[in-house]
């Protein structure tokens, strides 16, 4: 499929963007340790790393092709390079660099966030910073959760909490450390504060690749199995209408079936960060835009959001808009009504998105 | 502060690559030369013939087998008669191809366009050849044909003699309907560069002196009583063609100087923006005559055309001591032939060191750099780096990129 030429004489606005993974998690929970075993990876050939301290993440020299301060090549033709000042400043840097024939043309880039960051404002720095939307696009969030100590941390900090809502990955660690009962309720409590993130558990950093990337939308020709990699399965039912055990975060989903007016749409999201801005954790979807061919994909962190895009035709016979939100303390309800409110448009009821028979599907 | 080239694996010979994917390469049996002669012809077998002419002797043209573009077979490499002429520009319209013939200096021959029978490709047959040489002249330097009625050439004639040297070329329309007896129907000069003009001759460059004569003389289908000229030193002129006898000036736009000279491409997109691009040719190595651009005008009034922003490049402190040349040449020109692809939103150009680089146009306010090609430093080559002197896309949207001296033809596809 790669190599089959396309005669199109436009451009797809998301195709010649380079990915870019976010690897966060709470101090201790291995961030380092995958990256170290990642980076080692022969497919990682083409990856610009950018990691806190490069002596943190221990390579051994014999791995190391050449090395800088700022900067260290593998054999395998990765690259790691430090964050430097802030992060527009350092994924700019690298770009240029990248022109100028200075790096090697890395075609991924892997951030590793500090233990005690919030992710929030690294996600919005992708999806908001115009000279980076130029040439990157947000691929995924992935989280990393310590199994021995996430279930303390979840109870006595925000920024855990707060780094499996808005994770597209969950990744529990040291899995081996702790027995079966705690394990599952630990994944439990990961199921509801993030019930749509795909979970998986590595010891000593060891996952593949695969489960890391391309879950961002990668073309504006993108079809139904891309979208729904994107927007995370439902995989588990009970949970999503759940959200009962815990009191902060919550994550639904909300369907129309009725087109909206563009107005309309960006005016309910206006409402709702403009007075519960810091609360909405992420949101994500499609919009059937009034007048629009294709669906217009929505994301935002908090009170920022991607410009809007609109993708080249709908994926599927499906044309309903479909929303899924993680908010801290924004139940359903509330978003619903603003909706049903300012945008005229009802809520279905059942916040998943079962496919429909196809007799009810609108043309 | 990292040494360049440091934190690559491969070196100098690696290639710069972003949304594009080297799919092949043939480097022309050691003759990979090209000069700025891409085009296309579908064969009647269903082969894809690629034609390209060479940048200078000993090679006249080369027609390469791209039906696989992962597999470019050579199916063709003639030469020319002696060392001191020059083919460099070709055109194809479905079996008859024009090559331009150009010498050093004036007087000599072969000056002027032959036009082949190229049905089968590898026994090009000489139709017929236009003589264009004469005491004061060069003979042709570009072709452009695309009707199959109808060679747009830049050429000298024995009966001009310009007002200065460097003057020696002028616009000429060749009438090849009977192919075999190709005639001229009309021609049209700046005035003040032939001598006896009415007009006084036009004040020389201050520093680059390339002359003032057309170098491409575009003719398109959506505006077939229009000539698209690159003007060297002159700038971007547009004539009126609806009679071919008497081409009419329309508007000419001078940048230079300030700006320094050798316009060399006027290429509309006949988009709403009324876009048109316009290449002003890098002629000197290491950044000596920068800044060469490409130019995002708006046409909208043709009467007055306006400069809105240049395709951006990446830096001249890094490129321009890269080695050779570094700046603005050709476009992939949208030639109205079937084998050609055609875009008003992206735009392909070549900038030597800087590679094949690809650019959204969309919003001309702010061009925007979507891919591009470097490859790596040819083996032997002269100026010490790939040197990317034209581009061609087919309607596949496969881009093939040729090197000025050493590299040959590199295919490519775009993954925007």
């Amino acid at each position: 499929m790669l190599t089959q030429a396309s005669p199109t004489t436009t451009r797809d606005a998301l195709a010649g963007l380079i990915p870019v993974s976010i690897v966060t998690g709470f101090l201790g929970s291995g961030k380092t340790t995958l990256i170290n075993r990642l980076i080692k990876r022969p497919e990682m050939n083409r990856v610009a790393v950018i990691v806190n301290e490069l002596g943190e993440i221990g390579v051994d020299n014999d791995l190391v092709q050449v090395s800088s301060e700022q900067m260290m090549l593998l054999n395998n033709g990765c690259l790691c390079c430090v964050l430097r000042g802030d992060l527009q400043e350092t994924l700019r840097e690298l770009f240029i660099k990248r022109r100028n024939g200075e790096i090697i043309d890395f075609d991924r880039v892997v951030i590793e966030t500090t233990g005690l960051a919030d992710p929030a404002p690294v996600v919005q720095t992708l999806l908001t910073d115009s000279m980076l939307l130029d040439q990157y696009r947000l691929d995924c969030v992935v989280t990393l959760v310590d199994a021995v100590n996430a279930p303390g941390q979840l109870g006595e900090f925000s920024e855990p909490v707060k780094q499996v809502a808005l994770a597209d990955r969950l990744v529990v660690t040291k899995t081996d450390l702790i027995a079966e009962q705690p394990l599952a309720a630990l994944t439990g409590r990961l199921r509801e504060i993030n019930p749509r993130a795909p979970l998986r558990s590595a010891t000593n950093g060891e996952i593949e690749l695969s489960f890391l990337v391309d879950v961002g939308l990668r073309r504006t020709q993108a079809d139904l199995e891309e979208i729904e990699r994107w927007l995370g399965a439902d995989e588990d039912h009970e949970h999503e209408r759940g959200h009962v055990h815990d009191e902060t975060v919550q994550s639904f989903a909300l369907r129309f079936d009725k087109p909206m007016s563009w107005t309309a749409f960006t005016q309910c999201l206006e409402v709702l960060t403009a007075l519960r801005g810091p609360d909405l954790l992420r949101v994500k979807g499609l919009v059937n835009v009034e007048g629009r061919s294709g669906p217009m994909v929505v994301q935002g962190v908090q009170h920022l959001f991607h410009p809007p895009l609109e993708l080249a035709a709908w994926p599927g016979e499906d044309r309903g808009t479909r929303l899924v939100f993680i908010t801290r303390g924004i139940p359903r309800q509330t978003v619903a009504g603003l909706f049903a409110a300012i945008g005229a448009v009802a809520a279905r009821s059942g916040s998943r998105f079962p496919e429909r028979p196809a007799r009810d599907r609108p043309n | 502060m990292a040494v360049a080239g440091s934190m690559r694996p491969g070196g100098p010979a690696d290639h710069l690559i972003l949304n594009m994917k080297l799919l092949g390469h043939n480097e022309l049996a050691g003759f990979g030369g090209i000069g700025e002669g891409i085009n296309m012809q579908k064969t009647r077998d269903g082969r894809r013939i690629l034609w390209l002419a060479h940048e200078s002797a000993p090679k006249n043209f080369t027609a390469v087998d791209v039906t696989d573009p992962g597999n470019p077979k050579m199916v063709i490499q003639t030469d020319l008669p002696h060392a001191d002429v020059r083919s460099n520009s070709l055109d194809v319209v479905g079996d008859v191809m024009a090559v331009a013939y150009q010498t050093k200096k004036w007087g000599l021959k072969p000056a002027g366009f032959d036009l082949f029978d190229i049905s089968k490709p590898e026994q090009p047959k000489l139709i017929s050849h236009f003589d264009t040489s004469g005491p004061c002249s060069r003979g042709a330097h570009c072709v452009w044909f695309a009707d199959g009625e109808y060679v747009h050439l830049t050429s000298g004639a024995a009966d001009f003699e310009p007002s200065h040297p460097k003057d020696d070329q002028f616009y000429r329309i060749i009438d090849v309907r009977n192919p075999s007896r190709p005639a001229e129907v009309g021609r049209w000069w700046l005035p003040g560069t032939r001598k006896g003009d009415a007009e006084p001759p036009l004040p020389r460059h201050p520093r680059f002196d390339g002359g003032y004569r057309p170098h491409n003389t575009n003719v398109y289908p959506q505006r077939p009583d229009r000539a698209y000229l690159g003007y060297i030193d002159g700038g971007t002129i547009i004539l009126d063609i609806s009679d071919k006898s008497r081409p009419r000036l329309v508007t000419r736009w001078r940048h230079s100087p300030p700006y320094n000279g050798f316009t060399h491409t006027v290429m509309p997109l006949f988009n709403k923006n009324g876009t048109m691009i316009v290449t002003d040719e890098c002629v000197k190595d290491a950044g000596e005559d920068w800044p060469k651009l490409a130019w995002v005008v708006d046409g909208r009034d043709e009467t007055n055309l306006v400069p809105v922003a240049t395709l951006p490049l990446p830096p001249v402190e890094v490129f321009s001591k890269r080695g050779g040349r570094f700046g603005a040449h050709n476009l992939h020109e949208n030639y109205p032939g079937p084998c050609s692809w055609r875009s008003d939103h992206i735009v392909l150009g070549t900038f030597f060191s800087g590679g094949a680089r690809a650019y959204d146009v969309s919003n001309p306010l702010q061009p925007r750099e979507v891919a591009y090609f470097v490859p790596g430093t040819p083996r032997l080559a002269p100026k010490g780096s790939s040197q990317i002197n034209d581009v061609f896309v087919d309607d596949r949207r496969t881009v093939y990129a040729v090197d000025r001296f050493g590299g040959g033809v590199y295919c490519l596809e775009m993954t925007v």
